[in-house]
């Protein structure tokens, strides 16, 4: 038997074959190698871009840029939620993007500490874009150290989304501004069999929701101390906690809400499964328009003894902002064409008018299509306004957060242990 | 024929295992044409409409179709590199007797203790050292590494059942070692190398960590894994169009398993014939 296959053969096969795998190797290497380090080339990593809110405005407004300059090559990198742990390993390796458009929250809030994007206080002035933000946004982007952490864009407002007609359907006449109002409106809605409010007691809403509730008894500086130091032993914060767990307790939250995501609160509001849920700005501006209709916004029901006069909302001006890399401050020249292109103001008009955002920057464009977007930023004095913790809670404390978020909300757990799972949360970090 | 009531137990559990099988998937492939309010309000009820709206969205807007073709070309690469390291491997072990051979074999074995996620950060700075961060090229490169324990030990398995005269015979007719793994060893454990290439195509296809770290996000090089996720959005996903998404990304999974399948029977008839 003689072999059509010799060791000359095999070589020469394995030789080709190694070659062959190279050739997607190489041209994937020199494709973003390209993109990395081409001076004519800007990259940008964005959460934006494919289904996220606002993204068809953004890839038509980096058309636009690219049309306006025609030299400049652009280059988006999208990611979703993992977007903080993909620029971390490429910034290791020296080859993160220049911008990243990412909210401060997480991962995030260590990162001009670690040099992994740069302070851009300077560049906001040199390049006279300071005036176009709006003030308290600048407090919001600005570190303890007095340092800007990025330009900041998107805002958003938090308010509480009420079915009008689902309320009206199980006899509630009136929005709830109480929390014996909200009891009595939820014991309605379960005898009609609709969820009272939907939230993702097991992610972000939840942890939102829980502070915002806990924040009823608490001055701004308090929840400040609270969310900063982990400690929620203060007379005000103990309140916060009881008047949760009273409202949980008496069946206010969905079935099962500590096991719920952002996603199912959302599609039971959106579906009428659920007559209530605290929505940011983006959420809002995707409920579809046979519920809209019927939408009303406010704030979140206040107690006795309460901090605040109002029913509560969250405003917050730490969504999406952009940062600068240390790579960007090699291609600064591209960065600024870029930035001041996204500042402009017809560009943060679209993002106001066609995708339904609320903006960190001053402009006067109002939006039309996205009527609930509109009453949440006509809310003004009828509510109270409270912190946003995303900006106080350590990195390394966040995810520990959200585990005893889901605690939180599992009916039962007495205030007691609610406040133990929060302060252990910050002990573990 | 007629079966006997001692056999009902057994059809009853063959129905309710494929019922088990059939309903996610039927729930799976239903969502695909649906919007988010068919999908919670009636999650079993059939489809209104066929419409590739979804398809086409997910397609579109997490461009897909590149992702694929990234996906393909990692995973087609890596497959052949593992087995053109993993079948002489294998032979050489297979026929070796020696105490050194059976050392090899135990730390190919010992590749299985290796936990996935703890390997992510030295690969990283591998991948950093080398210049290859952000390239298809060092997953295909790195996914055969983490394949060899597996398909070595399989192979080696499957290599040792084919009798000591079957490559005495060859080596009579004059067969050099590289025949005798050519036209003896290979073909008689086709099954074997079906079964290896079809674990392996499923698992450098799923991949999505070291995708997604050591690849990056870059809408040219990115595999369909990392394009996925991307269908995600924070204040509320289209699950009609995610799920559309998953549907078209396991479309040339399942091309494969049907063809590797055939391929592993036909295999396994042929090896028996010439037995």
């Amino acid at each position: 038997m003689r072999s059509s296959l010799t060791r000359r053969g095999l070589l020469a096969a394995g030789s080709g074959l190694a070659a062959a795998a190279a050739v997607p190797a190489l041209s994937g290497c020199s494709s973003l190698a390209a993109a990395d380090s081409d001076p004519d080339t800007l990259v940008i990593h964005t959460q934006l871009g494919t289904t996220a809110p606002g993204s068809p405005t953004y890839l038509a407004a980096l058309d636009r840029f690219r049309e306006e300059n025609p030299g400049l090559a652009v280059k988006n990198l999208i990611n979703g939620d993992d977007l903080g742990q993909v620029y971390e390993t490429s910034r290791l390796a020296r080859k993160e993007a220049d911008v990243v458009m990412v909210n401060l929250y997480d991962k995030t809030l260590a990162w001009t500490d670690v040099d992994a994007t740069v302070d851009v206080g300077g560049y906001l002035d040199d390049w006279g874009l300071r005036d176009r933000v709006l003030p308290a946004a600048l407090s919001a982007w600005t570190d303890d150290k007095d340092r800007l952490r990025a330009f900041p864009y998107f805002a958003t407002n938090w308010p509480v989304a009420y079915n009008r007609a689902l309320l009206d359907r199980a006899g509630v006449g009136a929005i709830p501004t109480t929390g014996d109002e909200l009891i009595a409106a939820a014991r309605k809605l379960r005898a009609k069999g609709i969820a009272p409010v939907t939230v993702g007691g097991n992610d972000w809403t939840g942890q939102k929701l829980l502070a915002q509730i806990i924040q009823t008894f608490l001055t701004q500086d308090e929840a400040r101390h609270a969310y900063s130091t982990g400690d929620f032993g203060s007379r005000g914060a103990r309140a916060g906690i009881e008047y949760f767990t009273t409202l949980r307790d008496a069946g206010v939250f969905a079935d099962k809400a500590q096991g719920l995501t952002s996603d199912s609160m959302t599609t039971q509001y959106n579906t009428q499964a659920a007559a209530v849920q605290s929505a940011m700005s983006s959420a809002l501006a995707k409920i579809p328009e046979d519920v809209v209709r019927h939408t009303e916004v406010g704030g979140w029901p206040v107690a006795d003894g309460a901090a605040h006069e109002h029913p509560t909302v969250i405003r917050a001006f730490t969504l999406i902002g952009f940062w600068i890399s240390p790579n960007g401050v090699r291609k600064i020249e591209h960065v600024e064409k870029f930035l001041r292109f996204m500042y402009r103001a017809d560009t943060v008009s679209r993002f106001v008018t066609e995708a339904g955002r609320d903006m960190a920057l001053r402009t006067d464009t109002v939006s039309t299509g996205f009527p609930l977007v509109a009453a949440a930023q006509r809310l003004g004095s009828g509510v109270s306004q409270v912190l946003l913790p995303d900006v106080y809670v350590p990195p390394s404390a966040t995810q520990p957060l959200i585990t005893a978020t889901s605690t939180s909300f599992t009916r039962g757990t007495s205030p007691a242990r609610v406040r133990a799972a929060l302060e252990s949360a910050y002990r573990s970090a | 024929m007629k079966l006997g009531k001692r056999w009902l137990p057994a059809h009853v559990l063959v129905w309710t295992y494929a019922v088990l099988l059939v309903v996610p998937l039927y729930y799976f492939l239903a969502s695909a044409f649906k919007s988010n309010d068919a999908i919670f309000d009636r999650p079993f009820a059939p489809p209104t409409s066929l419409g590739l709206h979804n398809f086409r969205t997910a397609f579109e807007s997490a461009d897909l179709g590149l992702a694929i073709v990234n996906s393909g070309l990692v995973t087609v690469f890596s497959l052949a590199l593992t087995l053109l390291l993993a079948v002489p491997a294998a032979f050489a072990l297979a026929r070796s007797t020696g105490r050194t051979a059976g050392l090899i074999e135990k730390v190919f074995s010992l590749g299985f203790l290796i936990p996935t996620f703890a390997a992510l950060f030295p690969t990283f700075l591998l991948a950093a050292a080398t210049g290859l961060f952000h390239t298809r090229a060092f997953m295909v490169l790195f996914l055969p590494a983490t394949a060899l324990p597996l398909s070595v030990v399989i192979l080696v398995q499957f290599m040792r059942t084919v009798p000591a005269e079957m490559e005495e015979a060859a080596r009579l007719d004059g067969a050099s070692t590289f025949a005798v793994l050519r036209h003896v060893y290979a073909p008689m454990c086709l099954p074997g190398i079906a079964t290896v290439l079809l674990l392996n195509f499923l698992t450098f296809w799923n991949e999505y960590l070291y995708s997604l770290v050591i690849i990056g996000p870059d809408p040219a090089q990115r595999t369909v894994q990392v394009a996925l996720p991307t269908l995600k959005s924070i204040t509320g996903t289209d699950y009609g169009v995610l799920t559309a998404g998953t549907v078209l990304t396991l479309v040339p999974v399942w091309l494969v398993y049907t063809v590797l399948q055939k391929r592993m029977q036909q295999a396994l008839v042929s090896g028996a014939v010439k037995m």
